[in-house]
């Protein structure tokens, strides 16, 4: 789907195995790494044209880098249950898009 | 530079932060802003979320390791799992381009999203417990 899989990632150990949801998101941001790495050339070369946009890419990283290291640097100060919370929004947001609008 | 790589890079900046406090690679982000903020066609945008993933993911995956927020057993099995994972997934999805994936993701992502809001509320009707 072009997402590296933490949306699958997280709830699966907060549900089955009752990781708090601070280490379940570290742990799954982690665990993308190599998702994404093995993703990636089979979108670029299964196709004739190039799928990857490597102009947009490069402004979106500029941004995002930065917003990362902010994120995580963030992430201790928030307690579980709020974390939890805004992870179940996120999911159920997203969720209900694209089971709509598919 | 113009202005719509001003853009972008605002774009990049609010998924990073996503990424970065809820765990995700901010490709759920990235795919919207590109398919709907700048008219790439879907799997141009997943391609390229993908490709944006993987530094977002580094960074923030890293800065993570050094605040000790990561179990790194679980997350090196799920790393490993989820790569075979990946490789079938890639595979499908560029030969099935279809709604009918896209509605199956949703259900998943709302069931779960449902029941991490009952935790999250059960978590909410206790005393707070702080983040160890």
């Amino acid at each position: 789907m072009g997402v590296g899989g933490g949306f699958v990632l997280i709830p699966l150990q907060v549900l089955w195995t009752g990781t708090p949801q601070r280490f379940a998101n570290a742990n799954s941001l982690v665990a993308i790494v190599p998702i994404a790495v093995a993703a990636l050339p089979i979108y670029y070369f299964r196709k004739g044209s190039p799928q990857v946009d490597f102009h947009v890419a490069l402004f979106l990283v500029i941004g995002s880098v930065v917003g990362a290291y902010a994120g995580a640097r963030l992430l201790k100060l928030i307690p579980d249950r709020e974390l939890k919370m805004l992870v179940a929004v996120v999911l159920g947001v997203l969720g209900l898009k694209e089971l709509l609008f598919p | 530079m113009t202005w719509s790589d001003v853009l972008l890079i605002a774009g990049g900046l609010a998924a990073g932060f996503f990424s970065g406090t809820i765990g995700i690679g901010g490709g759920v982000l990235f795919v919207p802003t590109l398919t709907v903020g700048f008219r790439l066609s879907q799997a141009a945008a997943q391609g390229t979320s993908l490709l944006a993933i993987i530094p977002t993911a580094v960074v923030g995956g890293f800065t993570h390791l050094r605040e000790g927020n990561v179990q790194v057993q679980p997350a090196l099995w799920m790393g490993g799992g989820g790569l075979v994972g990946a490789v079938v997934g890639a595979l499908v999805a560029v030969e099935v381009p279809g709604p009918l994936l896209a509605r199956v993701w949703g259900a998943f992502l709302l069931l779960f999203g449902v029941r991490l809001g009952f935790q999250a509320v059960q978590a909410f009707r206790r005393p707070a417990t702080r983040p160890s």
